[in-house]
């Protein structure tokens, strides 16, 4: 009961202090932001079924320019990577009666590189939320490895990915703060290995980091 | 502040660097994994073929000579083709018998050498300058246990040639470390992808 209560009081002690942090002001809108973060990737659609395990190896960075009030324009790249190893996976070509068991390796990587627009709700805020759109390209690289082969295919192609996200900054004084952001993707890349043909690459990012606010 | 900065970056260093899996190198995917591939005879049935006849050892063929696999590894391998096929309605002759098939059970161990050498280019002159001395080299064994179902049934009575039926390559066995089940599963493995092979006929 003690410990509950403890609880409860922590929460209550956390929220108003994020109350009290939102409601700050940091007394000058930015011209720009710089971002830099931990980037986890979960499939879906297709390349959920190529890797069906979120992929944490990927960071990001990015720069925004405020064209006017919470607006804002900049740029994104990325470098994601999606893997799994896969035990005892059997190919077949029935019409000429063969089948293949193998352990298989199977990882994509990929350099998203997209222009961003974004609407920052209070930018003059020490939490500011905001709401982004990147529009671009991707860079990916499919592998299938068995045993010493490595069989691979790369592709350019374009991809959408609204984003949600929070800029918490560290203080009123300070330039740095951070970053949460979550984002939706959707390319037209595609994998053609084998018997394996997605055209529906999907996935979803979450991204921790740090933000450096300029004047 | 600029503590709790470090700590971020570190921390994101941390992260990042722990999610960064790497694979392990073609030589060491080949020590240690199996690939099974089996092709059969997509024209023929099966159920035509009633006996096989089994060999009492497997012939080991490497770069300098041919001798033979004995003890629990043969054992394993015979026994397992002995076992799935029996259990796919054929019946086991001698070969002195006149079986359908005959199976053969032959391995392969090669050792491949390759060199490779460090190509550089030299700004502002994109000239290429190969091959860049030191060359290194470097090689990996590869062993490929082979199973072949020959059809002694119809022989071509011109060529007197032999048709094979049904073989399957079990590639990396006995390359790495690999246990007696590893062995018999290997050698299962390639009967299960083919569930054509079986007769209904004894």
């Amino acid at each position: 009961m003690k410990k509950i209560f403890s609880i409860i009081i922590l929460v209550m002690l956390s929220m108003s202090v994020i109350k009290a942090q939102e409601s700050s002001t940091i007394g000058f809108t930015p011209s720009s932001y710089y971002t830099f973060s931990w980037n986890t990737t979960f499939p879906i659609g297709d390349l959920n079924k190529w890797v069906d395990q979120p992929g944490p190896a990927g960071f990001d960075f990015g720069g925004r320019y405020i064209i006017k009030n919470g607006l804002t324009a900049g740029f994104n790249i990325a470098w994601q990577r999606v893997s799994k190893i896969y035990d005892a996976q059997t190919y077949t070509i029935p019409d000429k009666g063969v089948a293949i068991t193998a352990r298989n390796y199977r990882f994509t990587w990929m350099v998203p590189f997209q222009a961003v627009i974004a609407y920052h709700l209070r930018p003059d805020r020490l939490i500011s939320p905001y709401l982004g759109l990147g529009i671009g390209g991707d860079y990916m690289e499919h592998h299938l490895m068995i045993q010493e082969y490595d069989i691979y295919e790369t592709y350019w192609d374009f991809s959408l990915t609204p984003e949600i996200g929070i800029l918490a900054k560290f203080g009123q004084f300070s330039s740095w703060g951070a970053l949460l952001a979550f984002n939706y993707k959707w390319t037209t890349n595609r994998i053609k290995i084998y018997e394996t043909t997605s055209s529906d690459l999907q996935m979803l990012n979450l991204k921790v980091g740090i933000v450096l606010t300029i004047r | 502040m600029k503590t709790k900065l470090i700590f971020l970056i570190m921390g994101l260093g941390l992260m990042f660097t722990v999610s960064c899996t790497k694979y392990p190198p073609a030589s060491d995917r080949l020590l240690e994994d199996l690939a099974i591939i089996t092709q059969y005879d997509t024209k023929i049935d099966f159920n035509n073929y009633h006996t096989y006849s089994l060999p009492t050892s497997i012939t080991k063929i490497t770069d300098k000579d041919t001798t033979q696999v004995t003890g629990s590894t043969a054992s394993a391998i015979l026994d397992q083709i002995d076992k799935d096929m029996q259990s796919r309605g054929f019946l086991k002759v001698l070969a002195t018998d006149k079986p359908d098939f005959g199976i053969s059970v032959v391995y392969y161990q090669n050792t491949y050498v390759y060199t490779y050498s460090y190509n550089y280019w030299y700004y502002p002159y994109y000239d290429w300058y190969y091959p860049y001395y030191p060359v290194y080299y470097s090689s990996y064994t590869a062993g490929m246990l082979n199973i072949d179902l020959v059809d002694l049934l119809k022989i071509d009575p011109v060529s007197q040639k032999l048709y094979v039926r049904w073989n399957a390559y079990v590639r990396g066995l006995l390359t790495g470390d690999h246990t007696t089940l590893e062995i018999s599963n290997s050698v299962h493995q390639a009967f299960v992808q083919t569930p054509q092979i079986k007769t209904t006929a004894n």
